[in-house]
């Protein structure tokens, strides 16, 4: 995803910013504070990277983002920017983009919330330092640190922000993925679907097992669809009535269905749950289920002569 | 309102084409057209086309399985025919299947039902 797609997918408009500001108790006074401090930042840079580097290539969990010298140098400047970024004096729409993306890298890559936090760290040590040896009013380093400190928090939650949003977009495509996996219809003869049905079903899942039996019936202008429960670790009063009615739809297009892999376990239950099956076909098989479908288009399974 | 969905006849079986809404005085024009067609000609049924309609309330439902019934006490029979997935889903989950009404896949099918094949020549 996109840096842009964070802003979207964590609805940061300005609204937000203004509230998530408000709670970090950073105001426009930090930000001029910060702005003030700027001539000392860009003395600093240079050497509160290489610091900062330092901590990064010191270990080998962290080290192994840095393979190659053009790496290391694409990212000290990209560090430079951030830093100096920090003194800019603004933080609105563009100030929030510009820090997604450098969540965004970071996500990207691989490297763990711990690394970014722990480093994170470093920054401060590094920039508490230099505060307070470059101003001597005592009073006037603490406010200028907090200043800092308020947009530095304000940073990170942003980071993390990002990375739990890819998260959730990954887990988000998985769970897609699951779904069109879970109601594979097979094409078994001209006019013959089946649907193998493997793990639980619940109301979500017995939504689309109906919504794809119906689209794919229509589509292959099957006659007969097969339900194989088989692979149903559990039939239930539940279960058992999202198969019912999955039958009746499919009656109403105008197909019939037939319902296999009735252990006898499950048919007791049905029985014992006193679900009304009687609207559907229903066999212990799927092999005498697919000759039953076969008797209903009109043909037969039949041993070759000689 | 009278005529507004003209019910076809080919050989022994009628046809009618739904593509406008059923509302009302249209549904009940229809019903009235679909027995008084049956009475005065000699027909296997009718078959009834909804492909085109995107929903089917529960008063259509009604309409339709009322033409299926009374089609049957005069020793005919009504099938429909193109009702889409999404429609057939939503008319099950409101719990209403239109119990007795025949349906087909296609008019081909449903045509079929009646007794009548469509076949080159």
């Amino acid at each position: 995803m996109t840096y842009r797609g964070y802003v979207t997918q964590l609805k940061l408009d300005d609204a937000e910013i203004q509230r998530r500001r408000a709670f970090f108790e950073l105001t426009e006074e930090d930000l001029a504070r910060l702005a003030a401090l700027r001539p000392l930042a860009e003395r600093y840079t240079d050497a509160v990277v290489e610091d900062f580097y330092k901590l990064l290539l010191g270990h080998a969990d962290t080290r192994k983002f840095f393979t190659d010298d053009a790496t290391l140098r694409r990212v000290k400047r990209a560090q430079r920017d951030y830093f100096l970024g920090l003194f800019v004096g603004r933080c609105d729409a563009a100030y929030v983009e510009d820090r997604l993306r450098v969540g965004a890298v970071h996500e990207r890559i691989g490297m763990e919330p711990k690394w970014y936090l722990g480093a994170y760290r470093r920054y401060l040590e590094l920039l508490f330092e230099r505060i307070s040896a470059d101003i001597h009013d005592p009073k006037q380093a603490r406010l200028s640190y907090e200043s800092l400190q308020r947009l530095v928090f304000f940073d990170m939650s942003l980071a993390i922000d990002t990375y739990i949003a890819a998260n959730l977009e990954t887990i988000g495509r998985h769970q897609a993925a699951i779904r069109e996996l879970s109601t594979p219809v097979i094409k078994v003869n001209e006019g013959i679907l089946l649907l193998p049905l493997v793990g639980a079903v619940d109301s979500l899942r017995a939504q689309q097992i109906m919504e794809s039996v119906l689209v794919r019936v229509i589509e292959e202008q099957a006659k007969v669809i097969i339900l194989d429960i088989a692979g149903v670790p559990v039939v239930d009063t539940k279960v058992a009535d999202n198969l019912v009615k999955t039958t009746a739809a499919v009656k109403l297009i105008g197909a019939q269905t037939i319902l296999t892999g009735i252990s006898a376990q499950v048919a007791r239950t049905i029985v014992q749950l006193g679900v009304d099956v009687s609207t559907m076909h229903t066999m212990s098989s799927l092999a005498e289920g697919i000759e039953l479908a076969l008797s209903l288009v009109g043909k037969v399974i039949s041993a070759k002569a000689g | 309102m009278r005529g507004s969905i003209p019910i076809l006849r080919i050989g022994p079986v009628l046809l009618a084409t739904v593509h406008i809404d059923l509302r009302d005085a249209v549904a009940e024009a229809f019903q009235e057209d679909v027995l008084t067609s049956m009475e005065r000609t000699k027909t296997a049924g009718i078959v009834i086309d909804i492909s085109g309609l995107d929903t089917v309330d529960s008063y259509v439902a009604r309409i339709l399985a009322d033409i299926g019934r009374t089609a049957g006490l005069m020793g005919k029979s009504a099938v429909i025919v193109g009702l889409r997935p999404e429609v057939a889903a939503t008319l099950v989950r409101m719990g209403y299947a239109m119990e007795g009404m025949r349906t087909a896949l296609n008019l081909d099918e449903g045509l079929r039902l009646l007794g009548y094949r469509v076949a080159r020549v």
